[in-house]
């Protein structure tokens, strides 16, 4: 299984990494400094495609939204599950991700068990059973 | 609606007019006909008359004759014959003027030739018994043969002339008759004609009187009217001006002329005049505006500027109306108003507002953004201080324990003071956002969101059925939720919390901390067993960061109940708190029932 996390700030980055190293499951995380780094890789043509996808939405150059859009545009993206990895939890970024086609919105807990927990959950979710059964009360990840 | 009166009034009094003329002529035609009908008879009458006396001397003269004849027989003194021949003069002037009044009338001419003949004949035996008489022999046989027969002539004469006379007897008993009956209508005729003739003019002078009253009230309060309408406009700062389309005429109210800088009437009113006052930079737009006035009385509304007399820029508007007399003259009646003041006031309002607009916008996206931000690097802090107790914890020295505590509890003051400054900049009133709620599901979500602090405090909540209202939903919720955290937060040590909610339909105005604005509201309060307030800080606690205790007693930012203040205006309610120390809190909110 294949993660990856879009996210400027590189702390956020050390968290998500040293999480998965700590979860038992066995994954491949690969993370990228901002939106172009994330889309300039996915849109080689033999990169190898994560099936979850974390996305910072505020960065620099390209933010979680363009990148959203323009995954959702490409049909070669169609099978990765798109997580919003935020800090904001706000009605309006919840409300424009969910329209844009985004799987699941995660607001950046303060506590690293918890986050530790947050991954491992989404992980594995049953991502066909997820996607087929969209909709927005259980949009928001609430733990 | 009363010179519609005026109007049927005028008709009314032409028609008696009219009518009147008609009548008088009619009696004056009567009156004619009567009059020249009874000199016609009269003069008939008077000839019957003439020619009755006329036979009558005839007979006279004959018997004189007669009579003269007779004494001179007896006599024979020829004093008697005088008489006699005095009498032939006086039948033949008789004859000649009983011939003229006949003139007219063939039967009488003939009787009165038959009449002629025996008068002859009569006279002719009178002087043939005279020659015999003088004869000193006579015949007496024959003298009274010709006795006898004069005689008889006479006779015949005197009924020929009483048959005459019956004639003319009896035409003048008819003429008489007839007469009689005209002069007897002629009076009542001409007076019940005068009478009509008097009553209608008497109604049409009531009703021209009436009229006269009726317009001179209408005079005195146009009078007055037109006082009052020069007052408002001084006031009012209007004026008002006519155009008569068939004339071309224009005419000005006084204040029209005080609005431009200028005397009343002290320029002769015409649109070459008036566009010396428009702003240059408008005059085009006001020849545009106008270019059907002249021709078809239209004016649309609109504003432009003028320079007075004394070079000071105003803002006048115009609106007028084209308007037709009772006798269809057309005129367009307009005003103009100084509209000066109110646009600069609006401008002034205007700027304030977009500033406003600008500085709370600013505000607002600064709170957030501060706020939002903030939030980065304490969740890093928090993270990390997580890793530091998950993992090396237990190496630290007592020391280092309790500052971590410290820490921790710090940047848990600082998340939730974060978080709620976050909530107070985000609770703003949009329109769109309102639809019509159940209370009580948004209260359930409320509860929800509360779960776990009411089960570790083993609160009780007990609401009774609330209604259905048009609200913004997740701040009526966040409402309930800060009300339910801040009656848990304040409660008192040993004693689990009670938190009652109760909610009525209350009638408009019967409260007596709300305005009496007509308006019905529901009440929602919510009453809990904490540790109360004292009644004087019972607008203070509603204020942005005002708190009550200590932050080491009670944790709190200060910023629940402002929001919950906030949520409600919002909703153009009210929320009122009342406490007793120790006993409890009541927080009265009120919402307007749609």
């Amino acid at each position: 299984m294949t993660v990856a996390l879009a996210d400027d700030d590189s702390d956020d980055r050390m968290f998500f990494t040293d999480a998965f190293d700590e979860i038992k499951i066995k994954t491949k995380v690969k993370t990228f400094n901002d939106g172009v780094d994330l889309m300039n890789y996915l849109n080689i043509d033999d990169a190898i495609l994560p099936n979850v996808l974390f996305l910072d939405l505020n960065m620099p150059k390209k933010s979680g939204f363009e990148c959203l859009k323009e995954i959702k545009k490409n049909d070669r993206f169609k099978d990765i599950a798109i997580v919003i990895y935020s800090t904001s939890s706000s009605e309006e970024h919840i409300e424009e991700t969910f329209i844009n086609g985004a799987n699941i919105y995660v607001k950046k807990p303060s506590n690293f068990a918890i986050l530790k927990k947050i991954l491992s959950d989404i992980i594995v979710i049953n991502w066909q059973y997820q996607t087929s059964g969209l909709n927005k009360d259980n949009f928001l990840l609430r733990l | 609606m009363q010179f519609q009166k005026l109007k049927y009034s005028s008709l009314f009094l032409k028609l008696i007019f009219v009518f009147s003329i008609v009548v008088i002529f009619f009696i004056g035609a009567v009156t004619y006909q009567h009059v020249s009908s009874l000199k016609e008879k009269s003069a008939v009458l008077g000839k019957c008359f003439k020619i009755h006396l006329e036979l009558e001397h005839l007979i006279s003269h004959m018997k004189d004759a007669e009579t003269g004849q007779r004494a001179y027989i007896i006599s024979k003194n020829r004093e008697y014959l005088k008489p006699f021949y005095k009498s032939e003069k006086s039948i033949a002037k008789s004859l000649q003027i009983l011939d003229s009044l006949t003139d007219d009338n063939a039967d009488h001419q003939k009787e009165l030739i038959l009449i002629t003949d025996l008068i002859r004949q009569r006279q002719n035996f009178l002087i043939k018994s005279t020659a015999l008489i003088d004869q000193q022999e006579y015949d007496y046989g024959q003298f009274s043969a010709n006795l006898a027969e004069g005689n008889n002539t006479m006779m015949l004469l005197r009924s020929k002339v009483n048959a005459m006379i019956a004639k003319e007897t009896k035409k003048f008993k008819q003429q008489h008759s007839q007469y009689d009956s005209i002069v007897n209508n002629t009076p009542l005729l001409i007076y019940s004609t005068l009478i009509i003739t008097l009553l209608l003019l008497s109604i049409a002078f009531i009703r021209m009187n009436r009229n006269l009253v009726h317009l001179k009230n209408i005079n005195d309060k146009l009078k007055i009217t037109a006082e009052a309408n020069n007052l408002s406009e001084i006031v009012g700062s209007f004026g008002n001006w006519q155009l008569d389309l068939q004339t071309g005429k224009q005419s000005y109210s006084d204040n029209l002329y005080r609005m431009l800088g200028v005397q009343p009437n002290s320029f002769v009113p015409s649109q070459t005049e008036f566009h010396k006052f428009i702003h240059p930079d408008d005059r085009t737009f006001v020849e545009e505006q106008t270019k059907d006035l002249h021709t078809k009385g239209i004016l649309p509304t609109f504003v432009y500027r003028i320079i007075r007399r004394d070079n000071q820029i105003r803002y006048f508007k115009v609106r007028g109306e084209l308007s037709k007399n009772l006798f269809k003259r057309k005129t367009v009646i307009a005003t103009t108003i100084d509209v000066t003041d109110e646009i600069i006031s609006t401008k002034y309002i205007e700027d304030r507002n977009k500033e406003l607009e600008l500085t709370n916008k600013e505000l607002s996206a600064f709170n957030y953004v501060a706020s939002h931000d903030l939030q980065e690097p304490l969740r890093k802090i928090e993270t990390f201080l997580s890793r530091l107790e998950d993992k090396d914890f237990e190496t630290l020295s007592e020391d280092g324990k309790l500052c971590t505590q410290k820490i921790k509890s710090s940047t848990n003051r600082m998340r939730i003071l974060i978080e709620d400054l976050l909530q107070f900049s985000q609770t703003t009133k949009t329109e769109k956002a309102f639809e019509k709620s159940d209370l009580n599901e948004l209260f359930e979500n409320a509860k929800l969101a509360m779960l776990q602090k009411i089960e570790e405090t083993l609160t009780t909540v007990h609401c009774n059925n609330m209604p259905m209202l048009t609200v913004i939903p997740f701040q009526i919720q966040q409402l309930f939720t800060n009300l339910i955290n801040n009656s848990i937060k304040y409660r008192k040590v040993n004693q689990l919390v009670h938190i009652k909610i109760t909610s009525k339909l209350i009638p408009e105005n019967s409260d007596n901390r709300l305005p009496n604005n007509n308006q019905k509201y529901y009440q929602i309060d919510v009453e809990d067993n904490g540790i109360g307030f004292e009644q004087i800080y019972a607008e203070n606690i509603f204020t942005l960061f005002k708190r009550l205790h200590n932050k080491d007693e009670y944790e709190g930012s200060g910023i629940g109940l402002a929001i919950c203040k906030k949520i409600v205006e919002n909703h153009d309610g009210f929320i009122f708190a009342y406490g007793i120390p120790n006993q409890g809190a009541v927080f009265s909110i009120f919402l307007p029932a749609h």
